[in-house]
């Protein structure tokens, strides 16, 4: 999991694409995966009642439990459901890249993500930061700030802060309010000061809270930095071989694949060639009579 | 952004909006001060927005009403 940069991802983005997508359902997007899970992994304490899930890395990133919410397939079937209810591809996409932006960030801890649910349930995971969330969120928070994931998260501190120019008012009025119909929305009811604000919320929320986990984990506590691969090794981490059944596997995407893959993939690779297969035969038919014209050319 | 539609330097953005930025810095120090003595408050987006919200859009509202 990450702490700071999910909230910073749509900001790089933004400003590597412009009026080519929308940020609010690019920063939804970025927010989905954790949205509904993330409460249960840490628990609450709700009228004297702890709600918790027993095995908080299965819950979370696993199946069965909320791990499909980390696939990519996930981020496309709720953007064409915001196609379908909005009309709007801009809309639509920007929710996809927001949540693949999240799942793919996610494959750097121990645990990683499915990102190929439902064609299988094998988590990816890069392993270079300890998966903590069964310890309890102070604990958690002590370890991802002690080993590489508050780097990877400090990389999206010093990129979105390169990125400044999507902060200015004058790229916010002419970049991204033209291209989220969210803003223009809500400009009839917000000042653009107000919005301005929303729309710095969230760069304002990762950097700040970045410098606070860290400051807090190192100053106010004495979490021990451990910068090693997979670090730190101070803390019970879980590892993607422990869930999900999977054997012990080093190769991404080789060992727990099922059957089900192979027939998906066929599918899809049959729907597509029929798709196209109309396309190919049109263009195959049409291909002698483009060179005959363009032989003629010359000669007029 | 300039007059003539070209893109602006970091420098003159931060001359033009020197005082928003010293607003948000200060938002920003205060955010991580409070963090770090009430780290619960680090868990709550709403509470950040909010926060964010009040320091740099309502309470210069009402200065600037005050003064007038």
């Amino acid at each position: 999991m990450s702490w700071a940069a999910h909230d910073l991802e749509p900001y790089v983005i933004q400003k590597e694409l412009g009026k080519r997508v929308a940020f609010v359902p690019m920063l939804l997007g970025s927010y989905a995966p954790d949205l509904l899970s993330k409460w249960f992994v840490y628990g609450v304490t709700f009228a004297g009642f702890e709600l918790k899930a027993d095995n908080p890395a299965q819950f979370h990133r696993g199946w069965p439990g909320f791990g499909f919410t980390h696939s990519l397939v996930f981020g496309v079937l709720v953007g064409l459901l915001l196609y379908v209810v909005w009309r709007n591809k801009v809309v639509a996409y920007s929710f996809v890249i927001g949540q693949w932006a999240h799942a793919l960030t996610d494959t750097g801890d121990t645990v990683g993500t499915m990102l190929l649910f439902p064609f299988t349930d094998h988590l990816f995971a890069l392993g270079a930061w300890a998966y903590a969330g069964q310890t309890g969120r102070y604990v958690d928070a002590g370890a991802y700030f002690s080993g590489l994931g508050f780097v990877w998260d400090g990389v999206f501190v010093v990129w979105g802060i390169l990125s400044w120019r999507v902060l200015t008012r004058g790229y916010f009025r002419t970049t991204v309010m033209a291209a989220d119909p969210f803003w223009r929305w809500a400009g009839r009811y917000l000042s653009e000061s107000t919005l301005v604000a929303l729309y710095r919320a969230s760069f304002f929320y990762g950097v700040g809270r970045w410098t606070a986990w860290l400051i807090w984990a190192h100053v106010v506590r004495s979490f021990a930095f451990d910068l090693r691969w997979g670090g730190p090794r101070w803390v019970p981490r879980v590892d993607a071989d422990e869930l999900n059944a999977a054997p012990a596997c080093r190769c991404p995407g080789c060992c727990s694949m099922k059957p089900r893959l192979g027939f998906y993939g066929a599918v899809a690779v049959c729907a597509v060639a029929k798709g196209h297969s109309g396309s190919i035969r049109e263009a195959l038919r049409s291909a002698p009579r483009r060179r005959r014209r363009s032989r003629r050319k010359p000669r007029t | 952004m300039r007059r003539d539609g070209s893109p602006s330097t970091l420098r003159e953005a931060l001359v033009r909006g020197r005082r928003e930025l010293t607003l948000y810095l200060a938002a920003g120090a205060v955010y991580v001060a409070v963090g770090v003595a009430v780290p619960e408050l680090l868990f709550a987006w709403a509470a950040a927005v909010g926060y964010l919200l009040l320091v740099v859009v309502a309470v210069p509202f009402v200065v600037r009403r005050l003064r007038q």
